[in-house]
């Protein structure tokens, strides 16, 4: 039972760190330019397909392939903020319904492009690596570690940087950050850009192990909202840690309790979180 | 003005009246699947059959049925595997198109929902679809609207018993572990399975999945501790690829014994695999070679959807729908009415279709037709036991 526990816990932090990647891109995009953007999954579903065309169909090795998927979420984030989401900064409701709206554009797109039968990528890395008896898919370690490091890099790149500063800066007041030389409709687009770029990196990183489908987005962008929200709005860390402990906590309660209701186990634990800290573990009080 | 008016009417005739004409030599048939959404997997791939033979027909000329030479109308709508818009569209299909034939569901949560309103018109439709729930009301009073095109698992005909059978005298298997959704469709294996097993004195387990999950790591891991000989996955493609992968990745389970999904999974994990035995409505690599009608539904597929045939996946109900609509075309011959639905049951009753398959419907409206089991081996080494029913 220990045995099956440790591996679950292992496993749950893996799983945990791509909620963290989507929850990093809602914590930026939320945080610093106030824009509410839902449709990330969708973004996310681009760099997986993106992945896969290239890799798959093109030929190209797995590591060149996601570069190119990144810019690809980037560009369709870009041409997103451009036409609409620009318009919905600090109005959660027309944030959502914009979200609403592209969720619906992309999936359909997504159907008509790729049809409904899910597509599987080659494996990139085989086999899994052996701690007693616990199986951890070699993979699995390999996104584990790119997702630490893109976070863990995002976050001294804020707070290390010019750029960082300015972010931060905007967030707070943003017409102040303008009369500092802050050119801010650059940055809002250098966030959205960045943010759909993760998306796609998490999308990439996901067609390495599961299955996509048009679909797949609607998942992992709400496990990113709630990984957002339970590690708090604005923490870069946050995000990774509240990836990590809803994944453990998936896979650990999933050990005792029915699998059936997974999912329900995590919402469980952020409400008596947020119960005792509303602005989630990491936020500022 | 006399005149005038007159000849307004002329036109109006001379415009319209062909028109008119041409809509009575047209048989509407109506179609509710889930084009898109979670279970799209079963609805498009059906759709695809029934367009497919559709087009055939109507480019050789249509069917004569009496005097009239008829040509069909398909109007198939996307359900999304949503229950209510199911509803509003049959009643579209119905009322405003005027649909005597409906082809679907073929997901039991939608046809649950449409079934009331469709029993309003109970001897004035005919709805063939394929949902396992079907089973429970076909052939019942009030239901003789109904007739069930699939064979699924269900009933003393459907495949389940069948290929429980095969496993136990194949594999000598004494545990099963189930791993199903948690939705309408994992219930109703459940309902079928479990008491199969306990007949058969095979010990289970069954676990469920929220819907939506890729990662099974947790849930297999809990699997595998129990030791079972076979686990029997989901229902699926969107689930068995990620389920079969992180399972035979592991080393924890390698053997699969599926009654639904494709023959994908397995070849794609042939190395990790031990066994891998699946039911198939028709292993389409071998009957491609043997059979001449087989072959001709692959090449028109191609040409029609300018597409390769999707023999890894589960090609089962784009390829039985395409032989549905020649058989209720059959039927209408036989009825010598396309506008009486009830009469057209009656001869579909008392017919047996030789297509792609050979399907004929048991005293319920139930089709019975002819399968297949395969065994996929470590490797990819294949066996095909072909079963028939008839």
């Amino acid at each position: 039972m220990t045995q099956l526990v440790l591996g679950q816990a292992l496993n749950g932090a893996i799983i945990g760190a791509m909620y963290g990647i989507i929850a990093l891109g809602i914590t930026l995009t939320f945080g610093i330019t106030g824009i509410v953007n839902f449709a990330l999954g969708e973004f996310m579903m681009i760099g997986a397909y993106a992945t896969y065309a290239l890799a798959d169909r093109g030929g190209l090795p797995y590591p060149v392939a996601v570069v190119p998927a990144c810019l690809i979420a980037a560009a369709a984030g870009y041409l997103s903020n451009k036409a609409f989401f620009r318009f919905t900064r600090n109005n959660l409701v027309n944030g959502l319904l914009v979200s609403i709206g592209l969720i619906s554009i992309f999936e359909s797109a997504s159907m008509l492009l790729w049809t409904a039968t899910p597509v599987e990528m080659h494996f990139v890395l085989p086999g899994a690596l052996r701690l007693g008896d616990i199986g951890l898919p070699k993979m699995k370690l390999v996104v584990f570690a790119v997702i630490v490091a893109v976070i863990v890099a995002t976050y001294f790149a804020l707070a290390r940087t010019w750029l960082g500063r300015a972010s931060f800066a905007y967030a707070q007041n943003p017409e102040a950050a303008m009369l500092m030389g802050v050119h801010t409709p650059r940055l809002e687009t250098a966030v959205m850009l960045y943010s759909t770029g993760l998306a796609g990196l998490g999308g990439a990183l996901y067609a390495s192990l599961y299955s996509l489908e048009p679909a797949m987005g609607g998942v992992y962008v709400l496990k990113g909202m709630e990984a957002a929200i339970l590690g708090g709005i604005g923490s870069l860390m946050g995000s990774l840690w509240g990836g990590v402990i809803l994944g453990v906590i998936e896979g650990v309660g999933s050990i005792f309790l029915p699998t059936a209701f997974r999912d329900a186990y995590g919402l469980a634990v952020l409400v008596a979180i947020l119960l005792f800290r509303p602005s989630g573990l990491f936020g500022d009080e | 003005m006399i005149t005038v008016r007159s000849l307004v009417i002329a036109l109006t005739i001379l415009v319209l009246g062909p028109l008119s004409a041409n809509a009575q030599d047209v048989v509407k048939i109506g179609q509710i699947e889930a084009q898109t959404g979670a279970n799209a997997i079963y609805g498009w791939m059906s759709s695809q059959g029934t367009a497919l033979a559709v087009d055939e027909i109507n480019k050789g000329g249509g069917f004569k049925v009496g005097n009239k030479t008829y040509k069909i109308q398909l109007i198939a709508l996307d359900t999304r595997g949503e229950p209510k818009e199911a509803t509003v569209q049959l009643k579209r299909l119905v009322e405003v198109d005027g649909a005597k034939y409906i082809f679907g569901p073929f997901l039991s949560n939608v046809f649950l929902a449409v079934r009331p309103y469709a029993g309003e018109f109970n001897g004035k439709l005919l709805m063939w679809g394929g949902a396992t729930r079907i089973h429970d009301y076909v052939g019942t009073p009030g239901h003789e609207f109904l007739m069930r095109t699939w064979n699924w698992d269900a009933g003393k005909n459907g495949f389940g018993e069948l290929m429980v059978d095969n496993l136990v005298k194949t594999t000598g298997a004494k545990k099963i572990a189930m791993l199903f959704q948690n939705d309408q469709g994992g219930k109703v294996l459940e309902d079928i399975y479990v008491p199969m097993f306990k007949a058969k004195g095979i010990e289970y387990r069954l676990d469920y999945f929220e819907p939506g999950t890729k990662d099974f790591s947790a849930v297999l891991a809990k699997i595998a501790a129990w030791k079972p000989d076979f686990l029997f996955p989901s229902y699926a493609d969107s689930y068995l690829y990620d389920i079969v992968r992180q399972a035979t990745e592991s080393g924890q389970l390698t053997k699969f014994f599926l009654v639904r999904g494709s023959l994908g999974p397995g070849l794609k994990n042939k190395d990790g695999i031990g066994e891998y035995m699946v039911y198939v409505p028709k292993y389409f690599e071998e009957a491609e070679k043997k059979d001449p009608k087989v072959a001709k539904f692959i090449k028109s597929y191609k040409d029609f959807y300018k597409r390769d045939f999707p023999y890894d996946q589960a090609p089962l109900c784009s390829a039985s729908c395409y032989d549905h609509v020649y058989m209720l075309v059959e039927a209408m011959k036989k009825a010598g009415t396309v506008d009486d639905p009830a009469a057209v049951r009656k001869a579909l009753m008392s017919m047996t279709y030789d297509g792609m398959w050979r399907i004929r419907f048991d005293e319920k409206g139930e089709a019975v037709f002819n399968f297949d089991v395969v065994r996929l081996k470590k490797g990819g080494a294949l066996e095909v036991t072909h079963i028939n029913p008839n």
